[in-house]
C-alpha cells in the first residue's frame, strides 16, 4: 500500500486502468464459462445484450469471452517476457558492472550482436521459424528486451560500486551480498520497474504487430492484433466489435506508459 | 513564424495532391493476390494470359469448349497419334516478327523442357509441317491434347523471348497488350499493341498491382485507386456491395473448396468416419454467412459447369449431427470428459492445414474447425504456404487439408483427375492413403475414349465413385468475387480464369 | 574519427556474419520440404507435384549436406554474392537493391516529415512550457504512442483514401503512393521526438548560459541561434540514433500494410515463403542500414559537439 502512495498522480491513474484490465481478464475467466472458440453462424455481429454484453464477432463468437482470453494472453505473455528478460538482464548487468573484466567484455559483445539488429526484425525471424508457436514469440521478445536492463543495470552498478558509501561498507568488512542489498539494489529498483513497464508495453505491441503480419499466433486464438486484422474489413458493418481490441490495446499501453512515469 | 510557414507548405502540398484524382483516364488498374516472379509461361504464365499479353494455340469459351486461338483449325489423325494445328495468318509478335510454325515449335519445345500439364500428354516430337502448320506426334493417344494447348503454360512466345537455358528474358507475346514494365512481385505494366491481329484494345494502358493483404485490396477499389479487384475476401463483400461506385460480380467458376483427407490415418480410414465428418458441416451456413453467397453448397467434387462430370440428381448433403455421432459411435468413437471423442484411449485430434492465397479458405477453415468440434473432433488449424499440401502428401504428415481445387485448370478435368486419383486413387491434391483401382482404370479408359456418349457414361461412373467413397470431402462450390469500379464498362469474367478480357473493356465518359 | 569508422565497420562485418549464420542455422531447422515450397512459388499452386519438386531439387542442389551449404554460403558472402532467390531465381543482391531503394525512400521521407513536425511542435511547446499547446502536444503524443503503428496507418487510409479519396490505399506506382506510408511512419516517430525536442529545448531555455546571453543583450533569436541551437540539437541527434531501431521496426509494419515494395515487406514475405537467401539478404540489409544510420548519427554528433572530438 505504501508503494501505491509513492506513485504520482498519473502513475496512479495508470495503475488503476491496469488493475481494471487485469480484473476484467481474471473475472471473465472465473465467472464466464463461454468458450471463446464456439461459433454460432446464426448470430453474427449481435449487438451487445444481457446475454452477450460485448456482442458477437464475424463467426458469432462471444466477444466477452474473446476479449477476456485475448487480454489474459497479452498480459501473461508480457508478464513472463518481462520477468525473464529482467532476471537475465539484471543478473548479467550486476555481474558485468561489479566484476568487470572478461565477463563484462563477453556480455557486452553479445549485447552488440543483439543490438545490431532492430528488435522487431529479430522477433520476426524467431516467429518465422515456427509460425503460431507461443514459445518462439516468448523467446524472441525476451531476447530483445533483456538488452535494455543490462545496459542500465550495468551502468548503475558500476557507479554504485565506485561510490564512497559502498567503499566504506566494504572497508568495514561487509560481504558482497550485504553490499548489494544495501547499496546497489535500492539504486536499481526504480529504473528496473520503469523499464519493466515499458518492456511490458513493448511486448504487447510486438505480439499485436506479429499477428498483423501473419507470422504470429493462429486462429482461433483470441489475440488482440489478430482480432484487429480479422475485424478490420467489418469496420463499417460492426464498428463496435472492431473498437474493442483497438481500445483494449490502447488502454493497456497507455496504462503501462503512465505507470512507467515520465519519458526521459 | 516557422510553424506558420510549415503549416502553409503542408496545406499547399495536400491541396496539390487533392487536385489529382485517384483515377487516370488512360490507365486500367487491376489488383489481385497473385504474385509473379518470372516471365516464364511454365511458372507464372496465367498472369500473362490473363493480362492478354501472351496467347495460346487454342482458346476456351465459357462452356469449356475449345475455340480457335493462334491456331485457326486443328485435327487429330485417325489413330490419335498425330495432331495438326494450322496457324492464323498475319499474326505478329510484339517484337515485330511474324508468327510461323517454326516459332510455335520452338515455344512448345521450350515448354516441354519444364514441368507442367504438357508433360501429361506423351509427346514424342513437335514438328514444322509447312510454314503455317505444326504437327504434334504422340507416343499414345491423348484425346484432351487440345485442352493442354489452351493452357497458359503452352502460351506461344517469339523465339527472341527465350534465353539459352529456356528461361524467358523478356516476354514477346502476340496479345492485344504488350509487356512494358516488370517489377516482381509487385507490378506489371502493359500498353496496347497496335499491330494486334484481332480487335484492338480500347483502353491504352494496363497496370497490375499485387495486393498482399485481402483487406487492403477491398479498400483500393473503394478509394478509386484500382478499377478491378480480383479474388475478394468474403469479409469485404457487404462493405463493397453498399458502395455506389463499385459493382461486385459473383461468378461461379469450376473450382471447389474441399477437404483432402488422409485415409491412411488410423482415425480416418473408415468410410463412416469420413461420412460423419462430411455430415457435421453446415454447408448452408458456410455459404450464406461465411462466403456470403447463398447456394454454394457442394454435394460432390466436380461443379455443375463441367456437366459431363457432374451428377445432377445427387441430393444435397444436409448437416446431421445426430447421424454423424451415431456413425462415429459405430466405429468405436465415444465422447470423453471434455466432449472430444476417444477410442482405445486415443483422442480424436487431427490437424488441418490450409493456405492464404485464397482469402476465404482461412475463414472457412476456422468455421469448419468449430463444426468438427461439435461432433467431438478436435482440429488444430494452421496456415501454410500452398506448397505445404503437396509436401504433406508426400511425406505423409498431412492429416486434413482445406483446398480450393480448380477443375477447369485445363478445359477438361480428366487430366486433373488423373493427377489427383490416378495413382491407385491418390494424388498430391486428391486422395491420400485411399485405395481404389476402379477409378484410375475408368480414368485411363477415358484418355482414349472418342464416343461422346460413352465418355459421359464413364465420367459419371467416376463421379459416382468419388461421391460414394468420399476420399475427399466436398464443401463449397467456389464463387469468384470481383469488385469493379463503376467507370469500367464491358466487364465479364472467364470462368476458366485464363483471360481477363481487358481488351473488351472501356471507360465510361465522366 | 578513424577509430569511430573502424568500430562501425567491424560492427557491419559482424552483422553480416551473425545474421547470416543465425538465419542459416535456424532456417535449416524448418519443418517441411523446401523444394515443394519453391516449386509452388515457381510453377503455380495448381501445378505442384513431385516432378516439379524434383526439378527444383536438382537445379538448386538442395540435397547437399548442410555443412557444405553453409560453407558455400560463407564463401559467397565474402565475395558479396548473396546467392539467388529460391523463389524467383533472380540474384538476391539485385532484388535487395530494388527493395533498398524503396525502403530508403520511405524512411528518408518519413524522417524528414517527422522532423518537420517534431521540431516546430517541440520548440513551440518548450517556449510556452506547460501552456495549452504543450499539454495538447503531450496528449497527442501519448495517444499516438499507445497505438500499434499499423493502426495509425489504417486510420489515415480511412480518412484520406476512403473518405476523401485523395490518395491511393496501397501499392507502389508513383510518388503519390509514398504520401500515406511516409506520414504514418512520420507521425509515430514525431510522437516521441517532439517530446525530446521539447525537453532539450526547455533545458536550454532555463540554463544559465542562455539566461546570461539574454542578459548581455542578445535578442531571443540571436541567443537561440548562437548558443541554444547547438546545445539542444545534441540530445535530439543522439535520440534520433536510438529511434532508428523503431524506424526500422515501423518500416516492417508500414510496408506490409501499404504493400510497399521495400525491405521490411520483403523480409516478412520471404519468411512466409521460406526463401532462405532472401531472408538472409533482407535481414542483413536492414542490419547494415541500421549500422550505417548509426554511423551517420556518430558523425553528426562529432560535427556538433567539439568535446567528443577530443575524446575520440
Amino acid at each position: 500500500m505504501r508503494r501505491v502512495k509513492q506513485l504520482n498522480g498519473s502513475q496512479q491513474i495508470g495503475a488503476a486502468i491496469l488493475a481494471c484490465l487485469v480484473g476484467f481478464a481474471f473475472l471473465e475467466w472465473l465467472l464466464n464459462g463461454t468458450d471463446p472458440a464456439v461459433q454460432n453462424l446464426g448470430n453474427l455481429f449481435a449487438a451487445p445484450s444481457l446475454a452477450e454484453p460485448l456482442g458477437t464477432d464475424q463467426f458469432g463468437r462471444s466477444m466477452l469471452a474473446r476479449m477476456g482470453a485475448a487480454l489474459r494472453l497479452s498480459l501473461l505473455l508480457s508478464l513472463v517476457c518481462v520477468l525473464t528478460s529482467a532476471t537475465i538482464g539484471v543478473a548479467l548487468g550486476v555481474l558485468a558492472g561489479w566484476r568487470e573484466g572478461w565477463i563484462d567484455r563477453i556480455v557486452s559483445f553479445v549485447l552488440n550482436m543483439v543490438l545490431a539488429l532492430p528488435g522487431l526484425v529479430l522477433i520476426l525471424l524467431f516467429a518465422g521459424l515456427a509460425p503460431g508457436s507461443l514459445l518462439m514469440l516468448y523467446l524472441g521478445i525476451s531476447l530483445v528486451l533483456w538488452v535494455e536492463y543490462f545496459r542500465v543495470v550495468r551502468a548503475i552498478t558500476r557507479a554504485s560500486v565506485a561510490s564512497s558509501p559502498m567503499q566504506a561498507s566494504r572497508m568495514l568488512g561487509f560481504g558482497s551480498f550485504y553490499c548489494f542489498k544495501r547499496h546497489v539494489w535500492p539504486a536499481l529498483l526504480t529504473p528496473v520497474l520503469t523499464l519493466a513497464a515499458f518492456g511490458a508495453a513493448a511486448s504487447i505491441l510486438a505480439l499485436a504487430a506479429l499477428g498483423f503480419v501473419a507470422v504470429g499466433l493462429r486462429p482461433p486464438t483470441a489475440e488482440l492484433g489478430l482480432m484487429m486484422v480479422e475485424l478490420f474489413p467489418y469496420y463499417s458493418e460492426a464498428p463496435w466489435v472492431l473498437a474493442q481490441p483497438v481500445f483494449a490495446v490502447f488502454l493497456l499501453i497507455i496504462a503501462l506508459n503512465l505507470l512507467a512515469g515520465k519519458t526521459k | 513564424m516557422k510553424l506558420q510557414v510549415f503549416l502553409g507548405a503542408f496545406a499547399l502540398a495536400v491541396g496539390l495532391i487533392a487536385c489529382t484524382p485517384n483515377q487516370n483516364p488512360d490507365v486500367l488498374t487491376l489488383g489481385g493476390p497473385f504474385e509473379f516472379t518470372s516471365q516464364d509461361p511454365a511458372r507464372d504464365g496465367y498472369v500473362y494470359t490473363r493480362l492478354q499479353i501472351a496467347e495460346s494455340l487454342l482458346e476456351v469459351n465459357d462452356n469449356g469448349e475449345l475455340l480457335p486461338g493462334l491456331a485457326q483449325t486443328w485435327d487429330m489423325s485417325p489413330n490419335g497419334l498425330t495432331w495438326r494445328f494450322s496457324l492464323r495468318e498475319n499474326v505478329r509478335f510484339h517484337d515485330g516478327t511474324p508468327l510461323t510454325a517454326e516459332a510455335v515449335v520452338n515455344a512448345l519445345n521450350m515448354a516441354l523442357r519444364k514441368p507442367g500439364v504438357i508433360q501429361s500428354a506423351a509427346i514424342e516430337s513437335v514438328n514444322v509441317e509447312d510454314a503455317l502448320t505444326v504437327a504434334v506426334h504422340l507416343r499414345a493417344p491423348y484425346r484432351r491434347l487440345g485442352a493442354v494447348m489452351a493452357h497458359y503454360s503452352t502460351a506461344i512466345l517469339s523465339p527472341a523471348s527465350y534465353r539459352e537455358d529456356a528461361n524467358v528474358a523478356w516476354m514477346q507475346g502476340t496479345g492485344p497488350y504488350k509487356l512494358v514494365g516488370f517489377d516482381p512481385p509487385h507490378r506489371i505494366q502493359a500498353t496496347r499493341f497496335e499491330e494486334y491481329w484481332g480487335k484492338q484494345a480500347t483502353i491504352p494502358n494496363v497496370v497490375y498491382l499485387t495486393g498482399h493483404r485481402a483487406e487492403s485490396r477491398a479498400l483500393q477499389v473503394m478509394a478509386g485507386q484500382t478499377d478491378i479487384i480480383y479474388t475478394l475476401d468474403p469479409a469485404s463483400l457487404n462493405l463493397l456491395r453498399r458502395q455506389d461506385n463499385v459493382r461486385v460480380y459473383s461468378d461461379t467458376i469450376p473450382r471447389t473448396i474441399q477437404i483432402k483427407v488422409n485415409a491412411s490415418h488410423p482415425f480416418m480410414a473408415e468410410r463412416n468416419t469420413r461420412l460423419a465428418m462430411s455430415l457435421s458441416l453446415d454447408r448452408q451456413g458456410l455459404s450464406e454467412k461465411i462466403i456470403r453467397v447463398p447456394g454454394g453448397e457442394a454435394n460432390q467434387l466436380v461443379p455443375p459447369s463441367l456437366a459431363e462430370w457432374h451428377i445432377n440428381d445427387l441430393p444435397p448433403i444436409k448437416q446431421d449431427i445426430v447421424r454423424a455421432r451415431g456413425l462415429l459411435a459405430e466405429e468405436g468413437w465415444l465422447p470423453g470428459a471434455d466432449g472430444i471423442l476417444e477410442r482405445d484411449g486415443k483422442r480424436f485430434q487431427v490437424s488441418l492445414i490450409t493456405y492464404a492465397d485464397r482469402p476465404e479458405l482461412y475463414v472457412v477453415a476456422t468455421a469448419i474447425q468449430a463444426q468438427l468440434r461439435a461432433i467431438g473432433i478436435d482440429v488444430d488449424v494452421s496456415i501454410v504456404n500452398s506448397s505445404g499440401i503437396a509436401s504433406g502428401h508426400h511425406d505423409g504428415s498431412l492429416e486434413l487439408a482445406l483446398v480450393a481445387r480448380n477443375y477447369g485448370n485445363i478445359a477438361d478435368p480428366l487430366g486433373l483427375l488423373i493427377a489427383d486419383y490416378g495413382n491407385h486413387g491418390n494424388g498430391d491434391w486428391g486422395g491420400m492413403g485411399w485405395h481404389n483401382d476402379e477409378l484410375p482404370a475408368v480414368l485411363e479408359q477415358l484418355k482414349s475414349e472418342r464416343d461422346p456418349v460413352l465418355y459421359r457414361e464413364k465420367a459419371q461412373r467416376a463421379a459416382h465413385i468419388l461421391a460414394e467413397e468420399i476420399p475427399v470431402i466436398p464443401v463449397l462450390f467456389y464463387t469468384q468475387q470481383t469488385a469493379v469500379s463503376s467507370r469500367v464498362q464491358g466487364f465479364s469474367f472467364d470462368p476458366y480464369e485464363r483471360n481477363y478480357r481487358l481488351s473488351e473493356m472501356s471507360f465510361a465518359q465522366p | 574519427m578513424i577509430g569511430l569508422l573502424l568500430r562501425r565497420l567491424l560492427q557491419a562485418a559482424f552483422v553480416c556474419w551473425s545474421i547470416g549464420t543465425l538465419t542459416f542455422i535456424l532456417l535449416r531447422l524448418l519443418p517441411g520440404d523446401m523444394e515443394f515450397r519453391i516449386a509452388a512459388g515457381r510453377y503455380g499452386h495448381d501445378n505442384v507435384d513431385l516432378a516439379a519438386a524434383e526439378a527444383v531439387r536438382a537445379e538448386l542442389g538442395l540435397d547437399q549436406p548442410v555443412w557444405q551449404l553453409y560453407l558455400n554460403w560463407l564463401l559467397d558472402l565474402m565475395r558479396f554474392n548473396l546467392g539467388d532467390s529460391l523463389v524467383s531465381g533472380l540474384p538476391v543482391v539485385h532484388e535487395m537493391l530494388h527493395l533498398l531503394e524503396h525502403t530508403l525512400m520511405l524512411a528518408g521521407a518519413a524522417t524528414v516529415v517527422s522532423l518537420l513536425i517534431a521540431i516546430p511542435v517541440g520548440l513551440y511547446a518548450a517556449l510556452k512550457a506547460n501552456g495549452w499547446f504543450d499539454r495538447l502536444s503531450l496528449m497527442v503524443s501519448a495517444f499516438l504512442r499507445a497505438q500499434p503503428i499499423f493502426m495509425i496507418g489504417l486510420a489515415l487510409i480511412l480518412l484520406f483514401s476512403l473518405e476523401l479519396r485523395m490518395l491511393p490505399v496501397a501499392g507502389f506506382d508513383g510518388p503519390r503512393y509514398l504520401v500515406l506510408p511516409a506520414i504514418s511512419l512520420a507521425l509515430a516517430m514525431a510522437a516521441v521526438s517532439s517530446r525530446v525536442v521539447r525537453h532539450s529545448a526547455s533545458e536550454v531555455f532555463r540554463s544559465a548560459f542562455f539566461t546570461f546571453s539574454r542578459i548581455k543583450g542578445l535578442t531571443f533569436r540571436q541567443a537561440f541561434l548562437r548558443h541554444g541551437l547547438r546545445n539542444c540539437s545534441l540530445p535530439v541527434v543522439v535520440f534520433l540514433g536510438i529511434q532508428l531501431a523503431s524506424v526500422i521496426e515501423g518500416v516492417v509494419m508500414i510496408e506490409s500494410l501499404f504493400s510497399w515494395p521495400g525491405l521490411g515487406h520483403g523480409l516478412a514475405h520471404a519468411i512466409f515463403s521460406r526463401d532462405v537467401p532472401m531472408i538472409q539478404g533482407a535481414a542483413i540489409a536492414l542490419g547494415l542500414i541500421f549500422v550505417g544510420l548509426n554511423l551517420i548519427v556518430d558523425l553528426t554528433c562529432y560535427a556538433i559537439d567539439p568535446r567528443s572530438r577530443e575524446a575520440a
